[in-house]
C-alpha cells in the first residue's frame, strides 16, 4: 500500500486510540455489559418477586378450583406466582362489587380480577381486568387454563368421563423440538436464542456505524475548519487522504470490537466459576454467551458484511463531511444517513424472524440495507448461509467501489470549499469536475 | 532547465474564468513573485501547480516532470489557508508531515530536532499544538513546509497574519533556502515584500497576465524612470543634454526625466564633466506605482503591456 496512505491510517488510528475516552470506553464497555447483566441477575436474587393477587368471581361455580390448581406455578425460590381469592357475589351486588375491585386495583391493594360469567361454557368469554395487561406469559397461562377447563366441561357434557378426558389431554400434549437443517445434518438449536443473537449483532452493527461514522465526520470537518486540508493535500492525493481516514477509523472500530469481545470472553470465563461457587448455574447471560458458536463460513461472512457496511457508510459520512463547513451543520445534515441505518435496522427485525422471504432476499441486495439486514440474516441462519449471501457480497463490493469513486470526487472538491455548505445538487456537479 | 514551466493554463469555475491562458517559466535558484490584487487568480494558479486542482487546459511541468504528483516530495507548500491538527503533539505532527513527504524516519527525526532547536521550540516538542501561541504555531508551520529541504518552495501570501518577528524569520528562511539552491515562488498582494524579494515577477489581474519578466527590466521598461541629482555649479548642461526629456529644478536638487532610450550612465558622465556632484540617484518607479498603473489600465479594458 501507498506509504502516505499508511501514514494517514496510522495518524487517524493512533491519535484517537491514545485518547482517554477511547481507552476508558474500550475497557469500560465490556465491564459495563457484564455488570448490567450480573446486576439484573443479582437483583432477581435480592429482591423477591412479588406474588400477584387476583380476585376471581366465578358465577358458573365450575371453574375456580381447577383454575387455581392449574396456576400453581412458583418462582425459582419457591414463592407462588399468583394468589387467587374467590369472591362470592350475589348477582344483584355484582356491579358494585366489580367497581370496588377496580378501586382496589387502582389503589394497588389488588393486581387484578377475573370475572367468569355463569354461561362461560357457552359464551366462552371471561373478563380479565388488571393494572398491567402486558405480561404475555401470564395472559397465556390464564387463557390456556381456562380453555382447558371449559373444553373438559364441554367434553363431559358430551358424555366422556372425567378420567378419560384427563388421560387423553395429558397424553395429547406436543413438545416441539426445534432442529435446524444444515449441510452437516440436523442441529438442535433454540430458535429464540438465535433470533436474540442476530438482533444483538444487528444492533451492534447499527451502533458501530453511527459511532464511527460520526467520528469520521468530525475528523473530515476538523481538517476543513482548522484549515489543515491544503497543507496535507499538497503532499498526498485527496483520494488517498480519504481512504486513509476511512481505513484508519474502521481499524479503530474493529479494534474496539475485538477488544470488547475478548474482554467479555475473559469476564465470562472468570465469572462462571464464581457463580458456580455460589451454587448458581443457570445464569441466562452466561448461557447466551456460551451458545455463540458460529461456523467458520458464517463467521467469515459476518466479518465481510461488517467491513463492507462499515466502509460503505463511512463513504457517505466522508462525503457529508466534505459538503458541510461546521460540525453543527454536519450533525444536522446526517439525518438521511441515520434514517437509512435505522430503516435497515427496523427491516432486519421481521427479516431475522423469517430470513428466507422474498422481502428478506431483495432488501439485502440494496446496499443501504445490506450491511444490517444481511448481518442479521447470516447470524440467524448459522451454520448455513442465507440465500443470496454471496450475490449480495458482490453487489455490495460493486456499489461500495462505485461509491468510493463518486465520493472521492466530491471529497476532492469539497474539502477545499470554505464558506457555505453545499447542496446535494452542487456536490453531484463536483463529480463531473475534471 | 526551468524549474517550472506553465503553458497556457486556464481554469474556469462555472462561468467564471479564474485563470485565463497564463504562461510563465521559473529559472532555478530564483525568487519568483506572483503578484496581484485579491481575487486575481494567484491561489488558483498555485493550487494548479500543486495539483490540488486540475487546469481545464494547458500544461504544467514541475522540476522536469509533467505528472506533478511524482514530485510533491520535492516541493514545500505553505498555503494561504493554513492550520494544524490542534490535538497533536508538536513532534508527532512534524513526524506525520515528514511521512507525507516520504522522508526516511531517522533523517526526519534529526531534522525535526534541528529545527525545533533552532527556532527555540525544543522545549515544546511534547506539547499539543493547541497549547502553543499563534506565533509558535506559525513557526511549526514553517518547519513543516521546509523540513524536507524542498527544491521548490511555494508560498501563498506567506506574510499574511504574521507578526514582525515571524515575518523576518520567514524571509531569512526563504533566503537561506535560496542560497542552498532552492527555487521559490511566492504570491502576494503586498508590493513592498514582492519588490524586496523577487527577481522575476508575474503580475496577474482578473486571471490574466498584466506584466511578466525580470523585475529590474520591467521597471526600466516602464518609462517613468527619474533621476535625482544634487550638484554645485552651472545648470546649463541640463538644457543642452539630448538625454533629458524634461526636468524640475527644486533648488536643492533637480528631478530629471530621461528620454525613453537614454542611458543614465551617459547622463552621469555628462554631469561629472559639467558640475560637482553631491548626489546622483536613479529612481526606478516602485512596483507599487507599476502595479497601480497596470491594474488600472487593465481594469479600464486595456491590454496592459502586451
Amino acid at each position: 500500500m501507498n506509504k502516505k496512505v499508511w501514514a494517514v491510517i496510522k495518524r487517524e488510528f493512533v491519535t484517537r486510540a491514545k485518547t482517554k475516552g477511547f481507552i476508558i470506553g474500550t475497557l469500560l464497555f465490556p465491564v459495563l455489559v457484564i455488570f448490567i447483566f450480573s446486576a439484573v441477575f443479582l437483583f432477581s436474587l435480592i429482591f423477591k418477586p412479588s406474588t400477584r393477587q387476583y380476585y376471581i368471581v366465578d358465577q358458573s361455580n365450575q371453574i375456580y378450583n381447577e383454575f387455581v390448581s392449574m396456576n400453581a406455578d412458583t418462582f425459582k425460590n419457591g414463592q407462588p406466582k399468583y394468589r387467587f381469592t374467590e369472591q362470592k357475589v350475589d348477582s344483584t351486588e355484582l356491579e358494585r362489587a366489580l367497581e370496588s375491585y377496580q378501586e382496589m386495583v387502582r389503589n394497588k391493594q389488588l393486581d387484578g380480577y377475573l370475572f367468569i360469567p355463569a354461561d362461560v361454557v357457552e359464551s366462552r368469554q371471561v373478563k380479565y381486568s388488571a393494572r398491567n395487561i402486558s405480561d404475555w406469559d401470564e395472559l397465556r397461562d390464564f387463557e390456556r387454563a381456562l380453555s382447558r377447563i371449559v373444553t373438559n366441561i364441554r367434553l363431559e357434557q358430551k358424555g366422556f368421563s372425567a378420567n378419560e378426558i384427563r388421560k387423553e389431554m395429558s397424553q395429547g400434549y406436543i413438545h416441539l423440538v426445534s432442529r435446524q437443517v444444515t449441510q452437516e445434518g440436523e442441529v438442535e438449536k433454540s430458535g429464540l436464542s438465535s433470533f436474540g443473537l442476530a438482533y444483538l449483532l444487528g444492533y451492534m452493527m447499527l451502533l458501530m456505524i453511527m459511532i464511527y461514522g460520526q467520528m469520521l465526520l468530525r475528523s473530515v470537518i476538523e481538517e476543513k475548519t482548522q484549515r489543515i486540508t491544503e497543507t496535507i493535500i499538497s503532499s498526498i492525493r485527496p483520494v488517498d487522504l480519504m481512504l486513509g481516514k476511512i481505513i484508519g477509523i474502521c481499524a479503530l472500530g474493529l479494534t474496539q470490537l475485538v477488544m470488547a469481545g475478548l474482554f467479555i470472553y475473559l469476564a465470562v470465563a472468570f465469572a462462571e466459576p464464581i457463580f458456580t461457587k455460589f451454587g448458581v448455574t443457570d445464569v441466562g447471560f452466561l448461557n447466551f454467551i456460551r451458545q455463540i458458536d458460529f461456523s467458520s463460513t458464517v463467521f467469515a461472512f459476518l466479518i465481510i458484511f461488517f467491513l463492507l457496511g462499515f466502509v460503505f457508510y463511512s463513504c457517505l459520512y466522508a462525503a457529508l463531511g466534505a459538503m458541510v463547513t461546521t460540525e453543527d451543520e454536519g450533525q444536522q445534515m446526517q439525518m438521511p444517513i441515520i434514517f437509512a441505518i435505522l430503516a435497515a435496522f427496523f427491516m432486519m427485525i421481521p427479516i431475522i424472524k423469517n430470513p428466507e422471504t422474498p422481502m428478506a432476499f431483495w432488501t439485502s441486495l440494496i446496499p443501504f440495507f445490506t450491511p444490517i439486514t444481511m448481518f442479521g440474516r447470516v447470524a440467524v441462519s448459522d451454520p448455513m448461509l442465507p440465500s443470496g449471501a454471496i450475490l449480495s457480497v458482490f453487489t455490495m463490493i460493486i456499489f461500495t467501489g462505485l461509491l468510493i469513486w463518486v465520493v472521492a470526487k466530491i471529497y476532492r472538491v469539497g474539502i477545499l470549499m470554505y464558506g457555505k455548505k453545499a447542496s446535494l445538487k452542487e456536490a453531484l456537479k463536483w463529480v463531473r469536475y475534471k | 532547465m526551468n524549474v517550472v514551466d506553465v503553458e497556457n493554463i486556464t481554469k474556469r469555475f462555472g462561468d467564471f474564468k479564474a485563470v485565463d491562458n497564463v504562461t510563465f517559466s521559473i529559472r532555478p535558484g530564483t525568487v519568483f513573485g506572483l503578484i496581484g490584487p485579491n481575487g486575481a487568480g494567484k491561489t488558483t494558479t498555485l493550487r494548479m501547480l500543486m495539483n490540488i486542482i486540475i487546469p481545464d487546459s494547458g500544461k504544467i511541468t514541475l522540476l522536469g516532470n509533467s505528472n506533478n504528483s511524482q514530485v510533491t516530495n520535492l516541493i514545500g507548500y505553505l498555503p494561504e489557508e493554513r492550520g494544524l491538527y490542534r490535538k497533536m503533539k508538536v513532534r508527532e505532527l512534524l513526524l506525520f508531515l515528514t511521512e507525507l513527504k516520504s522522508m526516511p524516519k531517522k533523517e526526519a527525526r534529526q531534522a525535526i530536532d534541528y529545527w525545533l532547536e533552532r527556532l527555540e521550540l525544543i522545549d515544546w516538542r511534547n506539547k499539543k499544538i493547541e497549547e502553543l501561541s499563534k506565533g509558535m504555531q506559525q513557526k511549526i508551520q514553517f518547519i513543516g513546509t521546509i523540513i524536507h529541504q524542498p527544491k521548490l518552495l511555494i508560498l501563498d501570501e506567506p506574510f499574511g497574519g504574521l507578526d514582525p518577528i515571524n515575518t523576518n524569520l520567514l524571509k531569512d528562511l526563504m533566503l537561506e533556502l535560496k542560497e542552498n539552491g532552492s527555487t521559490i515562488i511566492f504570491s502576494t498582494h503586498i508590493m513592498e515584500s514582492a519588490e524586496k524579494l523577487s527577481e522575476d515577477i508575474f503580475l496577474i489581474n482578473k486571471g490574466r497576465r498584466v506584466l511578466y519578466g525580470n523585475l529590474h527590466e520591467i521597471k526600466q521598461g516602464f518609462g517613468k524612470r527619474n533621476i535625482l541629482l544634487a550638484y554645485e555649479g552651472n545648470d546649463s548642461f541640463l538644457r543642452q543634454s539630448r538625454l533629458i526629456k524634461k526636468y524640475d529644478n527644486y533648488g536643492q536638487y533637480v528631478e530629471i526625466q530621461l528620454v525613453p532610450s537614454a542611458d543614465a550612465q551617459q547622463l552621469l558622465r555628462e554631469a561629472i564633466d559639467a558640475v560637482k556632484i553631491r548626489k546622483f540617484e536613479i529612481k526606478e518607479p516602485s512596483l507599487h506605482d507599476i502595479f497601480i498603473d497596470s491594474v488600472k489600465e487593465t481594469n479600464n479594458g486595456g491590454n496592459g503591456h502586451e
